[in-house]
């Protein structure tokens, strides 16, 4: 009996083995022992042959994965890339936000000029920048400098002067990018060799008014990413530095017009300063004229008044009366002209501070009654109706003597332009810190216009009633100069035909 | 904050370089109590003349010691700031220093390095050095050497930290202080001894995206083949054509920036990040840090949360072994505020803020690169070169 075993590797067939029914002996076991090593050799090479399948499956697989990195990556570069792009777009945008705040404190077109900074060239992407004042089309004055040096910017200077480049620059409505590959002109060409760089963006700063300027910015290879765009950037900087200088120039212009008026207000203070001076020597002149002529007057006057009197009295034979009348009318305008000759006399002397007012407290009730005194004659003559209200009013303060002529001559003169039957009133009461004094008559009054004069010396008013009514328009002039001498003041409100008011406001204490 | 190591800070903002420096050491010496001697770190924006603000710093601070340099960015206790100047100011009677510089680290890079830490060491009066802290040239192709000069000095033992000067992204020229001395092409260093303590925390938070790729050739900072193909051409698989054009001409500093690549040895647990400096003709790139050739190169991938919690983890590592904390200092990579944004480097600041308390003064600045020892056990204790991390120096006992 013959058995068949068919031996199988990797589902293939390789061989047949034959066992015959043979008797147990050496060959039966070696022909098994052959057989065993068969089988594990198969079992081996299946496994070596799966592990190598799943080898070549992995190395696919990692393959591919790197296939996907290798997209991954250039996906991811190109959103570098637009990112890039974005960060330098918000840079530059915030770098002129900030520019543009400081440059609207600048106050002169060259400060402006000196606004471009680091921060600023390198927010726009930029690694060389230069900004320069161009008064004419062949000048430049660099007042900003960075990443430049001296030297470089003397060479700068030059090539775009002798080349005509500037003055292309500076006519030139946009700005204007300037790459090596690109570069057509020499002078262009040129520009980059010195500036040492590939790329360069170059803009005319042309103001409607105030000086021109010129803008180169420079980009270096190993830098960020050239990004189309930045000519509109870089003329909206441009645009931005030319607003500045003529905003700047704008005021310039006006802080110099505001100077020559500060020198001209100036100029005339000082000349109305000197005017007033000599105003001021001048009335003391006249003052001390007035004094001195006035002195000289009283002498002859006191003679005249007393041979007057002298002969009035008899003693040199009986007169006329005619010859009475007349020495009378003398006497009388002998008086007239002491008053007025004394009334010059304290005006003088208060006006040069000759004549020191005395300070001390005045029993008010006792004081008006003198001053009421004084005046009672004249009250009574015109049947005019006087009436005082001191409201408590204890005292006053100043110089006795002085403040009674004040208060007479303003009785005095309510009396005068009162007509008869009417009626005077003098007041009194406290006003804080000062005493406030009114006499109010219900005379004639005093016309807006003639107001403001009232206190001149030799005003008159024009009225009627100073036809009849004697003055020498000294009067008030003087009794001013006597408040004004006691730190206070006097005021008059007055309506034609219903009367006057005259208030004198003086210290308390 | 320690009571053994007084600190005030100061900062201005003022557009006027001598003004701002005289500014921002008035507010820093205000805020220090008289103490002797004094220690000031200063950085500034490079967009300031260099001599001008050092000369305001000096009309304060008269001839205290001084190390510094320009930045890429300032960090104010109040958050990033630009076109600004920073101060911190040491005053301590238990701890010693003394400042070096070395020069011409592009030329000479291992014997600037050397120069720095042995100028430093002589004139070096502690017992007991507690670290090295430095300020370098950014625009220096082979850093690495420099840390390995000064190592040879101070002994591969010694803590080294710092970052690197930085020009505001115009990859022109950069600047370094040394008391009262402004060098470009240099590397100034204060060495810090006597009771206190340097706290250090170092991280990324980016993570790799790309399929690893063998080293096969490198020199230096020069990445020439990556399985055997020229460098430029696995980068361009990745970038595409187009693109890697516009990069090659105009920079896209943020696009390379974005995506860092990321070096790991067979025995390291952590990624070295690397910048792409320049693409060269011969079609190898120019990196920000030293390659390792047989090393596993991956493009790296971040994202803000990443980003945040790096500098988290950075504060909790910078002040774990500190009991008390004087100052902070933040060397925090350019590319990370570029990446960010303002509002979410803001974050960055206020997340650090907040692990270190509101009390402790912190100031730093946005570096080129950073320096610092990694965690991991390979190279524990050595001083490696980071682009894209944040670095929190915590100085206190």
């Amino acid at each position: 009996m013959v058995n068949q075993l068919v031996v199988v590797f990797l589902g293939m067939v390789i061989g047949t083995l034959l066992l015959a029914t043979m008797e147990w002996s050496t060959r039966f076991f070696g022909l098994l022992a052959i057989l065993g090593s068969l089988t594990y050799l198969a079992i081996k090479l299946e496994q070596f042959y799966r592990q190598l399948t799943e080898l070549h499956r992995l190395r696919d697989a990692y393959t591919q994965l790197d296939q996907q990195a290798k997209l991954i990556i250039r996906i991811d570069l190109e959103l570098h890339r637009t990112q890039e792009e974005l960060d330098r777009r918000l840079a530059s945008l915030m770098s002129l936000q900030q520019l543009g705040r400081q440059l609207q404190v600048s106050l002169r077109p060259d400060e402006v000029f000196a606004k471009l900074d680091a921060a600023v060239v390198t927010n726009f992407g930029f690694a060389k920048g230069l900004l320069g004042m161009c008064p004419s089309f062949d000048t430049i004055e660099w007042r900003s400098l960075v990443g430049i040096k001296a030297q470089l910017a003397e060479d700068l200077k030059e090539h775009l002067r002798t080349s005509g480049f500037l003055k292309q620059i500076l006519t030139q409505a946009s700005p204007k990018t300037l790459t090596l590959g690109t570069a057509s002109h020499p002078a262009e060409r040129r520009l980059l060799e010195l500036l040492g760089l590939p790329l360069a963006v170059v803009a005319g700063v042309i103001p409607h008014t105030g000086p021109g300027g010129c803008l180169v910015l420079g980009r270096a290879t190993g830098g960020t990413a050239t990004v189309r765009g930045d000519e509109e950037l870089v003329a909206i900087l441009a645009n931005q530095l030319a607003s500045a200088i003529e905003n700047s120039a704008l005021y310039e212009k006006a802080w110099g017009a505001q100077q020559e008026l500060e020198r001209k207000v100036r100029e005339r203070t000082h000349e109305l300063a000197q005017a007033n001076t000599e105003l001021v020597r001048l009335n003391a002149a006249k003052s001390n004229f007035v004094s001195a002529v006035s002195h000289e007057l009283r002498t002859p006057l006191a003679a005249i008044k007393g041979y007057a009197s002298l002969l009035n009295s008899g003693q040199f034979g009986a007169l006329q009366p005619p010859q009475q009348e007349r020495i009378a009318k003398i006497e009388k305008h002998a008086d007239l002209l002491t008053r007025l000759i004394n009334n010059l006399l304290d005006i003088a002397r208060i006006e040069s501070g000759r004549v020191t007012m005395e300070r001390r407290p005045i029993p008010v009730g006792e004081f008006f009654t003198t001053v009421q005194e004084q005046v009672r004659p004249q009250l009574e003559m015109k049947h005019i109706r006087y009436e005082a209200d001191l409201n408590g009013v204890k005292e006053l303060v100043g110089d006795p003597q002085h403040l009674a002529r004040v208060f007479v001559n303003l009785l005095s003169n309510a009396v005068k332009y009162t007509p008869e039957g009417g009626r005077v009133r003098m007041g009194l009461r406290r006003e804080g810190e000062a005493i406030l004094a009114t006499i109010s008559d219900t005379g004639c009054g005093i016309t807006p216009e003639e107001l403001p004069k009232l206190f001149q010396e030799f005003y008159r008013a024009s009225g009627p009633v100073n036809q009849h009514v004697q003055g020498t328009g000294l009067g008030l002039a003087l009794v001013k100069r006597i408040v004004e001498a006691h730190q206070g003041r006097i005021t008059v409100t007055s309506e034609p035909g219903k009367g006057s008011t005259f208030s004198v406001t003086l210290p308390a204490s | 904050m320690s009571e053994a190591i007084g600190t005030g800070i100061g900062w201005s903002a003022q557009a006027d370089a001598g003004h701002a420096g005289k500014e921002a050491a008035e507010m820093a010496r205000a805020a220090l109590p008289p103490r002797s001697p004094q220690l000031a770190l200063v950085f500034g924006s490079s967009w300031f003349d260099q001599s001008s603000l050092l000369g305001g710093v000096h009309s304060v601070l008269g001839r205290t010691p001084l190390i510094g340099g320009s930045t890429a960015g300032e960090i104010t206790p109040e958050g990033p700031s630009s076109h600004s100047c920073v101060i911190l100011l040491l005053g301590s009677e238990t701890l010693q220093w003394s400042v070096g510089i070395g020069e011409g680290v592009d030329g000479a890079p291992r014997e600037g390095g050397q120069q720095a830490a042995y100028q430093a060491m002589q004139h070096f009066s502690g017992q007991q050095r507690i670290g090295f802290l430095l300020f370098g040239d950014g625009l220096a192709s082979r850093y690495a050497d420099v840390v390995r000069g000064i190592q040879e000095v101070l002994g591969t033992s010694s803590l080294v930290v710092g970052g690197l000067a930085g020009d505001d992204l115009r990859f022109s020229q950069t600047y370094q202080y040394c008391n009262d001395r402004v060098a470009s092409g240099a590397v100034v260093g204060v060495l810090l001894g006597g009771t206190g303590k340097i706290g250090v925390g170092i991280e990324h938070g980016f993570a790799p995206i790309s399929k690893p790729r063998r080293i096969t050739r490198a020199h230096a900072n020069v990445l020439h083949e990556l399985d055997g193909q020229p460098a430029t051409s696995v980068y361009e698989e990745y970038f595409g054509r187009d693109l890697m054009t516009q990069m090659q001409q105009t920079g896209f500093t943020r696009q390379r920036i974005a995506y860092p690549l990321g070096m790991r040895g067979e025995t390291t647990d952590q990624w070295l990040l690397r910048n792409v400096v320049a693409f060269k003709e011969d079609g190898s790139l120019s990196c920000s840090g030293e390659l390792l050739e047989g090393a596993w190169l991956q493009l790296m991938i971040g994202s803000r949360e990443l980003a945040l919690e790096a500098a988290r983890q950075a504060a909790q590592d910078a002040i774990r072994s500190l009991q008390e904390v004087a100052a902070v200092l933040v060397f925090d990579s350019v590319a990370r505020r570029t990446l960010l944004g303002e509002r979410c480097a803001a974050e960055e600041v206020a997340c650090i803020r907040h692990i270190i308390g509101p009390s402790v003064p912190l100031i730093g600045c946005y570096t080129y690169g950073e320096q610092a020892p990694l965690r991991t056990s390979a190279i524990a204790g050595r001083t490696a070169i980071q682009t894209g991390a944040v670095l929190v120096v915590a100085v206190g006992t």
